[in-house]
């Protein structure tokens, strides 16, 4: 196998003591350096127990598991761990210790000096976007869900581990948290290219994270491993395709980041303008609106001409909240935003929340017609109905085949 | 005379017999609490083996406390030893069941982060679970040793330390000078100092429960006292 093979799980099963049917039967797969491979299917079906025999919380009842090379089970479980990040959901933080114990409890076990531990702390919790002289001493319980996901985040990158094993980590946030913890995630990810295993049950999730899925079924049995675009475009069969759900060419969204398309300007203003000269500007300029921004360049309001009461001094307070996204959103994020402002239009702004420019309605069509355009002509002879149809010669491929293939 | 005119008379008497009195309770709990700590943490995986701990213990507590004593005579003679002895015998069953309830209902999503993160059974058991269950464990200890302040009494009967010299005294000569102010005293005396012991053992609680530290813990996580120390700082007091 090529050396850039981090995980690999070799006929691996596990049948739980006094139970008949085995939780996981069978599995291969391999998992490369640097990607993010997330096992998604229904509940019960085996994921957790699968996730969890790579770190040796659960031993395998049958079948070879190596890491980078050296067969697990060669290997010493405590030291094994602790090479290997780990967030359960909720963060699984010890209530009684504060944030920063917490976070530094593995670089403690390995030994770490003190002040090479508290200057780790304060870069992870710098890292996960939580003010390290606020929270490090915290305790877990004076912490929001998703900061207490983020410290979890942090713990299981203290001691930089190749290898982060993650089973649901953002199980139980609201889905706006869920979203800017997904993009947080992934801009981390940009820089720290780990090898990680993310176990979801929510697809969309699963498109957004992975660079390659594992849709598993009954018995963590492989029905399809690829990439996120692939198994949007060509289910492998009828369950995958169940499990896509309806709508997959509005998943496909998912797949587009808003940094990837072609921005448009609007025009800047600050509150303190004066309503008749905006309404100058928009009669000269054609504009359907002005974008009104704080000192910092963040943006506060989009404001039309039906918004301005020309009597007045300034723009305070006037138009409707304009709506942001990252460069690392979806067009599907995209998409909610605009329809939840009602105005076809998302502010884009960088990772400090100033603005960066504009993504219009208009442009975001013109990107799903050409990503359905692409779709197609790599699909040649796939009828474009048949996106939920396997294309039948297909289904008979091993799963643990394709799997390896990258 | 009156019971505090009796009071200032036997002051010294007095003093003395509180303090023996404490001490036996103190040390028979601090035994107690080691030996149930011990088991409860050995038994508590094991369903049948936590079963036959707590049933052993609380057999243990049916035995009438006269009867324990008296056994313990013949072979150990009369004095500290049978007492301190038959107290401590007392004093683990509620500790033990505590330190059994509060270790298994430590969600066990907290118990596996410890494992997934590489802690080993001891340093999991150090500075997880015991940490964790401490509140409960503490609850039994001060269990025992409200149990045991009114047991000790007793002890005075086979030549044992403490309070229950001035009421077995009391009682044996009724009707006669003072016998009434001795009982009463004597009675008295171990529920005031029970009280006392019992306050010392909740500020100990406030002191030591989980997190509290977390402040001083964040820069320096060595100094947080380890469980087997907060266990028999009761005996300080
Ligand atoms: N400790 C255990 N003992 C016995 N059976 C178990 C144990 N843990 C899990 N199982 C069973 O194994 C199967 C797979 O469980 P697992 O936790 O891996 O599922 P999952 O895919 O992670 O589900 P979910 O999405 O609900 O977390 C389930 O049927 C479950 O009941
Ligand atoms: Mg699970």
């Amino acid at each position: 196998m090529s050396d850039d093979v981090m995980i690999s799980l070799d006929h691996v099963s596990k049948r739980y003591r006094g139970q008949k049917v085995p939780a996981v039967e069978n599995v291969s797969m391999t998992i490369h350096r640097g990607e993010i491979v997330v096992l998604v299917g229904p509940s019960g079906c085996g994921k957790t127990t699968t996730m969890k025999m790579i770190n040796r919380l659960i031993e395998p009842s049958s079948g070879r598991i190596t890491l980078d090379g050296a067969d697990v089970t060669s290997l010493n479980p405590t030291e094994l761990r602790r090479r290997i990040g780990y967030v359960i959901q909720q963060g699984g933080l010890f209530p009684h210790m504060s944030v920063a114990t917490n976070i530094g409890m593995v670089p403690r076990m390995l030994g770490w000096d003190r002040r090479r531990i508290d200057a780790r702390v304060d870069e992870l919790l710098d890292l996960v976007g939580l003010e390290p002289g606020q929270f490090r001493n915290r305790l877990p319980q004076q912490l929001s869900g998703g900061q207490q996901q983020r410290v979890g985040v942090a713990r299981a990158l203290a001691a930089d581990p190749p290898v982060m094993l993650m089973d649901e980590p953002f199980g139980a946030t609201d889905p706006l948290t869920r979203e800017h913890l997904q993009n947080e995630f992934l801009r981390l990810q940009e820089k720290l290219q780990k090898t990680i295993v993310f176990v979801t049950h929510d697809f969309d999730e699963a498109i957004k994270m992975g660079s390659r899925i594992a849709v598993l079924g009954e018995r963590s049995r492989i029905r399809q491993f690829d990439t996120p675009e692939r198994l949007l475009a060509a289910p492998a069969d009828e369950t995958v395709a169940q499990f896509i759900g309806a709508g997959a060419s509005l998943k496909q969204l998912n797949l587009r980041r808003v940094g990837s398309i072609a921005y448009d300007e609007a025009h800047l203003v600050t509150s303190q303008e004066s309503p008749a000269a905006v309404l100058r500007h928009l009669d000269e300029s054609g504009d359907w609106a002005v974008l009104t921004v704080d000192g910092e360049r963040r943006p506060l309001r989009w404001v039309g001409p039906r918004d301005l009461r020309p009597e007045r001094d300034t723009l305070d307070g006037v138009g409707i909240p304009a709506p942001t996204v990252e460069p690392r959103a979806t067009l599907r994020d995209a998409l909610d935003a605009m329809l939840t402002c009602g105005c076809g239009a998302a502010v884009v702004v960088d990772d400090a929340g100033r603005y960066r420019g504009v993504l219009g309605i208009d442009r975001l069509m013109r990107a799903i017609t050409e990503m359905r355009e692409t779709e197609r002509s790599r699909d040649r002879g796939v009828a474009e109905a048949s996106y939920y149809r396997p294309p039948m010669p297909r289904t008979l491929a091993a799963p643990a085949q394709r799997g390896g293939a990258r | 005379m009156t019971f505090l005119e009796y009071l200032q008379s036997r002051r010294t008497l007095l003093l003395a017999q509180t303090l023996e009195h404490a001490t036996i309770v103190l040390t028979a709990v601090a035994i107690a609490t080691v030996v149930g700590v011990l088991i409860g943490v050995a038994t508590y995986r094991h369903r049948r083996g936590r079963a036959i701990a707590v049933a052993v213990a609380a057999a243990i507590l049916t035995i009438p406390s006269f009867a324990l004593l008296g056994l313990l005579i013949p072979p150990l003679g009369l004095g500290y030893v049978p007492p301190l002895i038959a107290l401590t015998l007392y004093a683990v069953l509620p500790i033990l069941r505590n330190t059994v309830v509060g270790l298994t209902e430590i969600d066990p999503a907290l118990r596996e982060a410890a494992r997934g993160i590489g802690m080993g059974p001891l340093r999991r058991l150090a500075t997880v679970e015991i940490p964790l269950a401490w509140p409960v464990i503490l609850a039994g200890i001060r269990v025992s040793t409200q149990m045991t302040m009114g047991i000790a009494a007793i002890a005075a009967y086979v030549g044992g330390p403490g309070l229950g010299h001035q009421i077995f005294s009391g009682l044996a000569n009724l009707g006669g000078v003072n016998s009434l102010n001795q009982a009463l005293v004597g009675t008295l005396g171990v529920v005031i100092l029970a009280l006392a012991v019992d306050l010392c053992l909740a500020l100990l609680g406030v002191l030591t429960r989980p997190g509290r530290g977390a402040r001083s813990a964040a820069r320096n996580p060595r100094s947080a006292p380890p469980a087997g120390a907060a266990a028999t700082a009761g005996t300080a007091h």
